[in-house]
């Protein structure tokens, strides 16, 4: 039977915000659609109308010919649309079996009966009777198929499938999803990803500030073209000089550092044993929840370990606290930009001042003294090309990238001999990857170096000189950036083993 | 001692803490919901002058019941409205309510200060001493007596084994997610809240009808604030609500005796060592952080709006 999903002029407008710009597009079963466009383009948008979380302002959806009225999530699973949202909206503290029981009208023996057939048709295997917080984001987003494919979908849109996803992972799905559109369910992939548009889908439409730009066969496209028309220019490539011979100034040397943690849902760390030298770059690849947040949180000092397991120019730091640590010319940048890196509710110079040095003279006698950190502050929107001239905005009103770039920027200033970053990219789009990638290159060609703990592969093996993959806490060895590949580090970051 | 006297003793502990076991049970499940109502101690008071009142007024010990529910559960409707429809802020609007409370029933209750309150039929009053120790604790009280024991059960098997109560908790967990489901997450919330203030109501009605039959201002005495605590020390399980009900209650009455005997402590001490104890067993009971972990209401007290 085939379904044709039909989306017809379709405008929403947020305050000072068009999101969908009289959208339109018409999908048919049997292939696999891609939906391109970067962060802010308004595919999330689209998506939200087509399961029913929020409602267009204008225009119209037809399923098979038929007008769809989508006032709730309720009404798009009645009719069949089955959406697997990019954060996963599952229950965590409820078991895998009650977070599919919730919206299901069957009794328990038929329900867990059906699961089970399904799981077997597909070849997942999850334990049902779990709290989904033990799961791996991959089997969340297992759990969050099985529990659409149960109501036998017409649709199925997958919002950012793969973000979460490590390589196999990533394999694996894109198996399922080929498999259940060759049984005639109609897939929209919403993804930022040009690669895997490549690899999964037969058409893309991309999308560019809330306006549909194109629709075409992916016959037609490259990466090239794809990229050019999601950003709307020309994108130049970047590429890192990879360093021929290694310099032997030795920066920072960790010896034998373990991490035991009392909550049960921190990763506890292993016998960490690395050194990198000036002018460096070590990438440390892995799935999230692996132990990266907790080895950030030694590096940086916001978890003070052993005295001696950290050695730093010569100094024995292990002990210290991040604001000592900067003394010594460290620098971090955390994973979570509005949390840990900047406070949300202050102006951006004060998120500045937050960053106090002996040398910079911000405070005098316990005041602040409020034009130095401005003076400073706008030297930061200038040198790191943060969008903004008003250093009084609060820094929730930043976007991601220039956020990122404030941050990067203030750490960076005061040009520190080693920058740690944590997934510094996370969710930014094309433009501000670029821009925090020449950045990180730059710093290494000045002879300074940085520990880059990321979960995103290709990032991982443009900047890295040296790679290494964390698992369940331990750290593989450290390997040599240009002979590694992400068919490797995918083994590796799975837990299993290279020669 | 007489076995009989112990088993008087015990039961005298268990009539004590229904009060608690029923304002907690009531809270939990409001909290189970993701909402905070620190109005606990005001919808108390609320139910205890309005059962007096009724009681009084109408002489009808069955509509005084019911109408101490209905006047908890109208206060509570405030609170619903306040965090659900206007999206004010939980701690705050029920620190309001509490403080609300407690003016009104003094309002109120100007005029029923110094009444006799009536008796309270109680149930299997002649078999009290068919059986030594288990008859004073088995028989001969009142129906609220017998509901108080059976709610924290009750309460488990709704939010372990019935539709309604994984819907309970799935609200409490992620509004979010649950509103994507197609939940409808004020309905959940607001009807958790209602059926909180009714429990608050209740408890406070057994206070001024049955527990002390009379109207004294203030007679719920904090006892709001301790099942509020109860319930974040069990850590939001209802069996382990029965128990620390039954050490507060337990080391209230046994302070009174003690103070009675004339041990050389400070009264002061006394009176304390209920509230010091009962924390400090919950939290030693509780300490399991994996378990704390699932039964925690991870969005307890954030506020909740559709964004469309």
């Amino acid at each position: 039977m085939n379904t044709n999903l039909k989306i017809l002029n379709v405008t929403k407008i947020y305050p000072g915000c068009i999101a969908n710009d009289s959208v339109s597009l018409e999908f048919e079963s049997g292939k696999i659609y891609a939906l391109l466009g970067e962060n802010g383009a308004g595919k999330s948008t689209l998506v939200k109308i087509l399961s029913g979380v929020i409602m267009p302002d204008e225009g119209e959806i037809f399923l098979n010919k038929n007008i769809l009225k989508l006032n709730s999530p309720l009404d798009a699973k009645k009719n069949d649309i089955g959406m697997v949202f990019q954060h996963f909206n599952l229950f965590e503290t409820l078991s895998v079996f009650e977070n599919l029981i919730i919206d299901s009208d069957e009794t328990k023996e038929n329900l867990r009966e059906k699961i089970k057939l399904t799981m077997k048709k597909y070849n997942f295997s999850i334990n049902l009777d779990i709290p989904v917080l033990n799961l791996s984001a991959g089997q969340k987003q297992k759990v969050e198929i099985i529990r659409c494919l149960i109501r036998n979908p017409k649709v199925l849109i997958m919002d950012e499938p793969t973000s979460v996803l490590t390589e196999q992972e990533t394999s694996e799905l894109f198996l399922s999803l080929k498999k259940f559109s060759e049984e005639g369910i109609l897939i929209i992939y919403i993804t930022h990803k040009l690669k895997e548009v490549m690899q999964l889908c037969d058409e893309v439409a991309v999308m560019r500030k809330g306006k549909l730009v194109s629709i075409s066969q992916i016959k037609e496209e490259n990466i090239e073209s794809l990229a050019n028309k999601m950003v709307g220019q020309n994108l130049k490539t970047i590429k890192k000089k990879k360093i021929t011979q290694s310099s032997s100034d030795l920066l920072i040397k960790i010896t034998d550092l373990n991490f035991t943690s009392e909550d049960p849902f921190e990763t506890n760390l292993k016998n960490i044993n690395f050194s990198l030298n000036r002018g460096e770059c070590l990438g440390i690849a892995g799935i999230s929840g692996n132990g990266q947040s907790e080895l950030f949180q030694i590096l940086s000092g916001e978890i003070i370990s052993n005295k001696s397991s950290i050695e730093f120019n010569k100094n024995f730091i292990g002990d210290l606290n991040p604001q000592e640590r900067r003394e010594y010319l460290m620098a971090f940048s955390p994973e979570d930009r509005l949390e840990q890196a900047a406070i949300p509710q202050m102006k951006i110079f004060e998120n500045v001042a937050l960053n106090n040095f002996k040398s910079s003279n911000f405070f005098n006698n316990g005041l602040i003294n409020e034009n130095k950190i401005k003076e400073h502050s706008k030297k930061i929107i200038s040198d790191f090309n943060v969008n903004t001239d008003n250093i009084e905005l609060k820094s929730q009103f930043l976007s991601g990238g220039n956020l990122q770039k404030l941050i990067i920027g203030r750490e960076l200033i005061t040009s520190p001999d080693l920058l740690i970053c944590f997934n510094p990219t996370w969710g930014l789009d094309v433009g501000a990857i670029n821009y925090i990638h020449e950045t990180l290159i730059k710093i290494n060609e000045q002879n300074k170096s940085i520990i880059l703990i990321s979960t995103d592969t290709d990032e991982l093996l443009k900047l890295s000189d040296k790679i290494s993959v964390i698992h369940k806490g331990k750290l593989s060895k450290i390997m040599e950036g240009d002979e590694v590949t992400s068919e490797k580090l995918g083994m590796l970051m799975g837990g299993g083993e290279i020669d | 001692m007489d076995i009989n006297f112990i088993g008087l003793i015990l039961a005298s502990i268990m009539a004590s803490a229904v009060p608690l076991i029923l304002a907690s049970c009531g809270e939990l499940i409001t909290e189970r919901s993701g909402v905070l109502n620190l109005g606990v101690e005001g919808m108390m008071i609320i139910g205890a002058i309005s059962g007096f009142a009724l009681m009084t007024v109408t002489g009808n010990l069955f509509i005084a019941v019911i109408g101490a529910m209905l006047a908890g559960l109208l206060i509570s409707s405030i609170f619903a409205f306040l965090t659900q429809t206007l999206i004010t802020n939980h701690v705050a609007t029920g620190l309001a309510l509490t403080i609300f409370g407690i003016g009104i029933s003094a309002m109120i209750g100007k005029n029923f200060v110094g009444i006799p309150g009536k008796e309270f039929p109680v149930l299997f009053d002649g078999l009290k001493d068919t059986i030594p120790f288990l008859g004073p604790i088995l028989f001969g009280h009142s129906v609220v007596f017998y509901f108080a024991f059976a709610l924290p059960f009750l309460t488990n098997f709704f939010l372990k084994k019935t539709k309604i109560g994984l819907i309970v908790r799935a609200v409490g967990d992620s509004p979010v997610s649950a509103s994507n489901q197609g939940i409808n997450v004020k309905l959940v919330r607001y009807s958790c809240i209602l059926y909180g203030g009714a429990m608050c109501g209740l408890a406070g009605a057994y206070l001024s009808m049955i527990y002390t039959p009379q109207w004294i201002e203030n007679m719920t005495g904090g006892r709001g604030w301790i099942a509020l605590a109860l319930v974040v020390f069990s850590t939001w399980n209802p069996i382990k609500i029965l128990f620390g009900a039954m050490i507060f209650g337990g080391l209230t009455i046994i302070q009174f005796h003690m103070q009675a005997i004339g041990v050389r402590i400070p009264v002061q001490f006394l009176s304390a060592l209920p509230y010091i104890i009962t924390i400090i067993v919950l939290v030693v009971i509780s300490r399991d952080s994996r378990k704390i972990r699932l039964s925690t209401p991870s969005s307890l007290g954030k506020s909740f709006y559709k964004d469309n």
